[in-house]
């Protein structure tokens, strides 16, 4: 059963540019077999139409029509009136500086949920995957912040968070940080920060729980073997588990960075993208755009440029990841 | 890429897609519908509904429902019913639902999203079907319900800024701008804060209704009617005591609205301008506050109100219904109910206050001056940019807050941002 | 073993601390919950829940909103996982098993769409969704959220379909299975903890959607956990207490769920809901 192993790898690629190689190399090998499995050509088209008609209509529709407003000045109070502006959109939100500080906040939150998320997890699952009492109940325990609706989440850290009562800021101040007398989150250095813990709080979980199922796939006899010839913990990480865990560490890290500038309630609840804008990652300009400032245009044309960066992130992770591939 | 797609096919089926697409929104097209109605006539049996943030307050929302509920005892041909929108998305979710041919029946708004819709065609003209002298309508806020010829609404709620005290805090009410300070400065020890405010940008309209206070009680105004004055010098006045006050640390800085607010009627904070709607909250969280409320202490004798109007939406299926409760609520019997529901605010038409709730709340007619001098929060000459420059001035003020710049500069910034907003 | 070596009682002690963190913060919705007014603002804040003030929650279930906004968000979160499962399970088997004309496209498709943020989609949506009469509906709602966990779970369970081995397909095509009879009898059983892990992030992400919501639903008794946890937060006053209790019940259902399917959901991890 090596093809189940290899499942995450082979299943994580085929979509993107990645495909030809692994569907080229599968036909190669079942070409005959497949051919009799599948029956009728019409036979795939069948799986797939009920799913596929549902996204266009749920999706691709409503995604193309804001291609085409991210062209016009529309207002949220009349979006069947619009007016095309061309590049016009585009060239406004650049010229902003605003803008950039934009885009390099949710840079900086985006890496930092990545690294976070994904080191803290990796930890965590180490850490879980040892022998203790107690194991399962640990192992359910540690996924309950994965669990908890976003709301919830942001109101309790506002909570914890604030200025004057707040348990973090109190326990802060305990330990001799001063986060200011308008606390954390209305602090410009620091309100980032508090909501990538938040953030990254309810990641960790998730990371952690699906390295932990990676892990049960390293080889223990090779752990065992390295052990009897002398091998220390960190050789044994590095030369055994590691080698196991990086696909999936590559494809978590990619989930990451796109649920990352998905986030939106959050942040919008936390702090509405302040104090001065430093907490306002991409969807939170988009938000505002759309729903306050109700330039229902310029939101799709900041929509737009959010996923060109998602595609530039997949993209560019599947040519690591070919590359990486071929080195081995 | 594996496939190899036809690209002449995909392209047509895009093209396809995306007519669908384009036919679907403009379904969504809403006309504003003929007014054939007659306010005396029998509504249709309906079922209609009715968005409020009030409704959401859990001291006011019950006592609303309340009355909305004696209207529909009151007869059994229309049901009002209150639609499903918390307060913290109110207006982006109307507004949203509006644009897109649908939403509630009936809407109470707050002044910038009423001008906002009203210019842009989502609510009925009411200009046939209400008659102001008939009904008895104050005029002097009656009048800002009137955009571009035509009536949009009736008001619903009119409510006077004052300064809220805590007496065992403060214990005479401040009568200028230097003892007003001084009274917070004071005020601020222990775990007790001299004053609150609003001044985060998530409380961005909040921050637009107290900034309002400081600029017209300093004599400035965001507009003449024609032209924009936010860079003026009075303007900058009222901002920097505003900013004074943030850095006097006699608030609760970072603390939201929900928090102080809670804080003032447990005890914790010695004054808040505020609206009247607010001695209705306070007296029933908390009845044995010892607590007043003044005119606000600042040199020129102006301040905000809190002027809501209660609309029809264009989109309404039952514009005649609408119409029936709205009539109804503008009776005087009801009026009387809806004040008293409301705490301090005024409603529609003139109404006496009553025996008991004078007596339990002295300063009451204090508050009812104060009608004369209220300013609706809107930017006056342009109402339907008032949210867009709301957003412009509230992010410049925090910015001079968080000491990014100067007030001076930051209203530099607003007045030349708002400018290109109102000049497109 | 490393774990031998680390000393199980150091182990022991990390693995409380990581809990704590974990945990904490719910444990604290609890104790702002049951903490009176009194207290909320000391100098001090009290570390113990005041057990005497559970009614609290009774009270917050008392007028039948809270349970109506709970039900709701179960069928919600229900109907989008098996909407979800049932729409994804053949995308996943032919994205797996079949080469055709367009799969690359299909593939990129289904990782593009996760990354559009609701927010986006919101308005054109609206206007599909009044075009077919699907407003102020929980269906519609379903329909709503399943668009975007669709994409999401489809390519876990193709990850697990992929993860089934061709030569148990080729023995059921030789005693004569259809390739749909392949799908029901021979690859169903095998991917049930992916489809456990897919069905788990289906539920919790329609369980937690505020912006559909609360835009295409318009009567109070449809009204989802999610709008009516943000109800609580009022013009002139938030009771930080209730709007505790709500959130913690609106939190505990989702970890019960989680808690039930995590037996399969850990295993299936491994199969494929890395691929979201």
């Amino acid at each position: 059963m090596t093809e189940r192993n290899r499942g995450p790898h082979v299943l994580v690629r085929s979509p993107g540019p990645a495909a030809g190689t692994v569907a080229g190399r599968r036909d190669g090998l079942n070409g005959r077999r497949r051919r009799s499995v599948t029956g009728s050509p019409w036979t795939p088209y069948f799986f797939l139409a009920p799913a596929a008609l549902y996204l266009v209509v749920f999706q691709l529709v409503p995604l193309l029509q804001e291609v085409w407003l991210s062209f016009t000045r529309t207002t949220l109070l009349n979006p069947t009136f619009s007016a095309w502006v061309g590049t016009a959109n585009f060239q406004s939100i650049f010229a902003n500086p605003a803008f950039r500080q934009t885009l390099l906040t949710t840079l900086v939150y985006v890496l930092a949920c990545v690294v976070g998320s994904v080191g803290l997890g990796l930890g965590v699952a180490l850490l879980l995957n040892g022998r203790f009492p107690g194991r399962p109940v640990a192992r359910s325990l540690v996924t309950i912040p994965w669990a908890a609706p976003g709301i919830a989440v942001a109101l309790i850290a506002v909570w914890m968070f604030n200025p004057q009562y707040g348990i973090l800021t109190r326990l802060l101040r305990a330990v001799g940080i001063d986060p200011g007398a308008s606390g954390v989150l209305d602090n410009p250095q620091l309100a980032l920060g508090a909501i990538l813990v938040t953030t990254i709080w309810q990641l960790v979980p998730f990371v952690a729980v699906v390295l932990l199922s990676a892990l049960q796939a390293v080889p223990q006899e090779l752990v065992e073997a390295a052990q009897v010839d002398g091998a220390g913990r960190w050789t044994i990480f590095r030369v055994v588990t590691w080698q196991v865990l990086k696909p999936t560490i590559g494809l978590v890290a990619v989930l990451m960075t796109i649920w990352s500038l998905r986030r939106f309630e959050l942040i919008w609840l936390m702090t509405r993208g302040g104090p001065i804008g430093s907490t306002r990652t991409l969807v939170i300009d988009l938000y505002a755009q759309a729903f306050e400032s109700k330039q229902l245009g310029t939101a799709a044309a900041i929509g737009m440029v959010g996923i060109v960066i998602s595609l530039i992130v997949i993209v560019g992770s599947q040519l690591v990841a070919r590359a990486a591939a071929k080195e081995a | 890429m594996p496939a190899s797609p036809s690209y002449r096919v995909r392209a047509l089926s895009v093209l396809a897609l995306f007519s669908v697409g384009a036919g679907s929104l403009a379904g969504c097209s809403s006309s504003p519908s003929g007014s054939t109605g007659d306010a005396s006539a029998k509504p249709e049996a309906a079922t209609i509904t009715i968005a409020a943030s009030t409704l959401g307050d859990p001291g006011r929302g019950p006592a609303l429902q309340k009355l909305i509920d004696e209207y529909n005892a009151s007869q059994d041909l229309v049901k009002v019913e209150p639609a499903s929108v918390p307060y913290p998305t109110f207006g982006q979710t109307i507004l949203t639902q509006m644009g897109g041919g649908e939403g509630p029946d009936l809407v109470r708004f707050d002044m910038p999203e009423f001008e906002a819709a009203a210019s842009s065609g989502l609510l009925e003209p009411l200009e046939n079907k209400i008659d102001a002298k008939k009904l008895n309508l104050i005029p002097g806020p009656d009048k800002y319900l009137t955009v571009d010829g035509h009536r949009y609404g009736v008001v619903f709620e009119d409510s006077n800024y004052g300064m809220y005290f805590n007496k065992d805090l403060v214990p005479t009410a401040p009568t200028t701008f230097d003892e007003f300070l001084k009274a917070a400065k004071d005020a601020t020890k222990g775990d007790a804060f001299g004053l609150a405010f609003r001044q985060t940008q998530a409380e961005e309209a909040g921050v637009w209704q107290d900034i309002f206070n400081y600029v017209l009680g300093f004599g400035g105004n965001w507009s003449d009617g024609t032209k924009l004055t936010i860079n003026s010098p009075k303007v900058v006045e009222g901002l920097k005591a505003y900013q004074q006050l943030y850095d006097a640390n006699v608030i609760p800085k970072g603390a939201d609205a929900a928090t102080f607010r809670k804080m003032f009627t447990d005890g914790k904070i010695g004054m808040e301008l505020n609206n009247g709607g607010y001695v209705s909250h306070v007296a029933s969280t908390n009845p044995n506050l010892n607590f007043s409320v003044a005119r606000i202490p600042f040199p020129v004798k102006k301040q905000g109100a809190l002027l809501a109007p209660i609309v029809t939406n264009v989109n309404s299926k039952h514009k005649d219904a609408d119409l029936d409760f709205i009539n109804w609520l503008l009776q005087p019997a009801q009026q009387v109910k809806l004040q008293e529901v409301l705490g301090a605010s005024s409603v529609a038409t003139p109404t006496e206050r009553s025996a008991a709730s004078l007596q339990k709340f002295p300063f009451l007619p204090a508050l009812d001056e104060l009608t004369d001098t209220g300013v609706p929060q809107i930017v006056e000459g342009f109402g339907q940019y008032t949210p867009d420059i709301r957003h412009v001035v509230v992010t410049e003020v925090l910015a001079a807050l968080q000491g990014q710049q100067d007030m001076n500069a930051a209203m530099e910034k607003a007045q030349k941002q708002a400018e290109d907003l109102v000049g497109k | 073993m490393r774990s031998a070596r680390l000393g199980v009682t150091a182990r022991l002690i990390a693995v409380l601390v990581v809990l704590g963190l974990a945990i904490f913060p719910i444990y604290w919705m609890f104790v702002t919950a049951l903490t009176p007014d009194e207290n909320l603002f000391g100098a001090t804040a009290d570390l113990l829940p005041d057990l005497s003030r559970l009614g609290v929650f009774a009270n917050a279930l008392a007028d039948g909103k809270v349970g109506r906004w709970l039900l709701n968000s179960f069928v919600i979160a229900a109907g989008t996982t098996a909407l979800s499962i049932g729409l994804g399970i053949p995308l996943g088997y032919a994205m797996s098993r079949f080469t055709f004309r367009g799969k690359a496209a299909v593939g990129l498709t289904l990782l593009f769409t996760q990354m559009l943020p609701e927010a986006l989609l919101v308005v054109p949506l609206f206007a599909v969704f009044r075009r077919f009469d699907l407003l102020n509906s929980l269906h519609g709602l379903i329909l709503a959220d399943t668009a975007f966990t669709l994409p999401v779970v489809a390519l876990i369970l193709k990850g697990a379909i992929d993860g089934v081995p061709r030569d148990l397909d080729e023995a059921a095509r030789v005693d004569g299975g259809r390739p749909l009879t392949v799908l029901t009898r021979i690859i169903l059983p095998l991917i049930a903890p992916a489809t456990a892990a897919a069905a788990v992030i289906a539920f919790f992400s329609a369980w937690n959607e505020y912006v559909f919501a609360v835009t295409f639903v318009f009567d109070k008794s449809l009204q989802p956990a999610s709008v009516g946890v943000a109800s609580f937060i009022g013009e002139q006053d938030t009771s930080i207490q209730s709007i505790m209790a709500v959130a913690l019940l609106f939190t505990l259902p989702a970890v019960a769920f989680y808690l039930f399917a995590q037996r399969y959901v850990v295993s299936g991890m491994t199969a494929g809901a890395v691929k979201g």
